[in-house]
């Protein structure tokens, strides 16, 4: 596992910020936002969506967080438990490490 | 995840000019009114309304852009947005100069198109001797300056035997990734359909060779970007998220007056940017709305292929037909 996760720089992406307030309304009145796309991804020519704990992650992969200080950063955003978010990161992390999508 | 309707492209295409040094027998866009063009001043303020939408990549077709004096000027002002620039040329005019002021105006990557990897063959379709030297020396003079080359090359009858010569040329020519253009029955393509289009069961024999072709190359990317072939098994699938043609889903296309079309083979004005907001475009288009919400008509209707397929390409369906939503016609499905 990297331990402080950095971007590969190849990757075109966008947040979709009209997206991200919905799912950000969703997550306020309780409703489950883990279907709602909010980023777009082009990665070789191919796109990917990523949901708004995916995008989270995505955008504190800047080779100075940590895994651990992106966890605590989700879980202001989340208000949820650090630890409870840190296995979360650490999959999201070595998933996107095996797709290529962060740098070597 | 749900399908979502982007706030704004990725992509936009645009013809700087139709103005072009070649008139080569499939070209789009050699009808349309080359003298309607915008000054530096407005391409460059409609780049800001497309910086301020987030928009990723500009790509210059034409007409040749290289026959606009402002273009590497506008280049170097898109990148500067932070734009990834690229362009589509034939490659006569791009020679050791022009290939550095390219690198210095900041283009990612330059396409030059090549049809053929014999150069009797190449010249005569684009009726212009000595044309295929000059694109190799393209690529030659872009690589040596550090450019990314991609290839285009418009699958037709004169190559559609040889693509595989093709893409080993592209591969020692040190291309990065190839395009194997299908072939679109707009402008010059319409007029010259009998002679140059495949039929719908040649389109797949050479879809199902090029995608295995795909699969064995790794010196090379072959991208056919062909809503199409979602039909085949193990299908190009280049864009999982997005199905059928992107145009007005990742991409939209900006026309040398400051027209907007969904796509450069769909000559179906939107908008203009000098006169009309880009949200409202975008967001509010009739035409776009239609694109985005296909609903399958004639053979479609029986085909297991629709949620993938879309019908195929719409421009091609509307060139053909009038209508996006008829089935594209290069589709090799039959009924029973
Ligand atoms: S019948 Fe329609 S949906 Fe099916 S492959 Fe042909 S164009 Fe695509």
């Amino acid at each position: 596992m990297i331990d402080r996760p950095l971007r590969n720089p190849a990757i075109i992406w966008r947040e979709e910020d009209e997206l991200r307030d919905a799912a950000m309304a969703m997550l306020e009145r309780g409703e489950d936002a883990s279907g709602e796309g909010v980023m777009i991804l082009l990665c070789a020519g191919v796109m990917h969506q990523l949901n708004m704990l995916g995008a989270e992650i995505w955008k504190r992969c800047d080779g100075e967080h940590t895994v651990d200080a992106i966890a605590a950063g989700l879980a202001e955003v989340f208000d949820a438990e650090p630890d409870e978010i840190a296995a979360d990161v650490r999959e999201f992390v070595s998933d996107m490490q095996r797709r290529g999508w962060l740098a070597e | 995840m749900k399908p979502f309707v982007l706030s704004a492209p990725l992509i936009v295409n645009w013809t700087l000019s139709f103005r072009c040094n070649f008139a080569c027998n499939h070209c789009y866009s050699r009808a349309e009114d080359a003298s309607a063009e915008l000054s530096t001043a407005q391409i460059k303020s409609i780049m800001d309304t497309l910086a301020a939408r987030k928009v990723s990549f500009i790509n210059f077709g034409g007409g040749e852009p290289l026959l606009c004096s402002d273009l590497f000027e506008l280049a170097g002002y898109a990148s500067g947005l932070g734009f990834k620039v690229s362009m589509n040329t034939n490659g006569w005019l791009l020679d050791e100069t022009r290939a550095a002021l390219a690198k210095n105006a900041g283009f990612e990557t330059v396409g030059v198109s090549i049809d053929s990897h014999r150069a009797e063959v190449h010249d005569g379709f684009r009726n212009m001797p000595g044309s295929f030297e000059r694109a190799v020396n393209a690529v030659r003079q872009l690589r040596s300056n550090g450019v990314r080359v991609t290839m285009s090359s418009v699958i037709c009858r004169i190559n559609a035997d040889e693509f595989v010569s093709l893409v080993d040329m592209a591969e020692s020519l040190g291309v990065e990734q190839i395009f194997l253009h299908n072939y679109k029955c707009a402008g010059m393509g319409m007029t010259n359909r009998d002679e140059l289009d495949l039929s719908p069961p040649e389109w797949r024999e050479f879809y199902i060779k090029a995608m295995n072709l795909k699969a064995a190359r790794s010196g090379i990317r072959i991208s056919m970007d062909d809503p199409i072939t979602a039909t085949i098994k193990g299908g190009d699938a280049e864009s999982p998220l997005v199905k059928g043609s992107t145009c007005g889903k990742l991409s939209l296309n900006i026309r040398a007056n400051g027209d907007v079309t969904p796509c450069g083979f769909i000559p179906v004005p939107i908008g203009n940017l000098l006169r009309d907001d880009f949200d409202s475009i975008w967001r509010g288009s009739d035409v776009l709305g239609k694109l985005r919400n296909k609903e399958p008509k004639a053979k479609c209707l029986q085909c297991k292929h629709y949620a993938d397929c879309l019908g195929g390409c719409s421009a091609r369906a509307y060139a053909a037909t009038g209508d996006f939503e008829s089935p594209d016609p290069h589709c090799w499905f039959e009924p029973v």
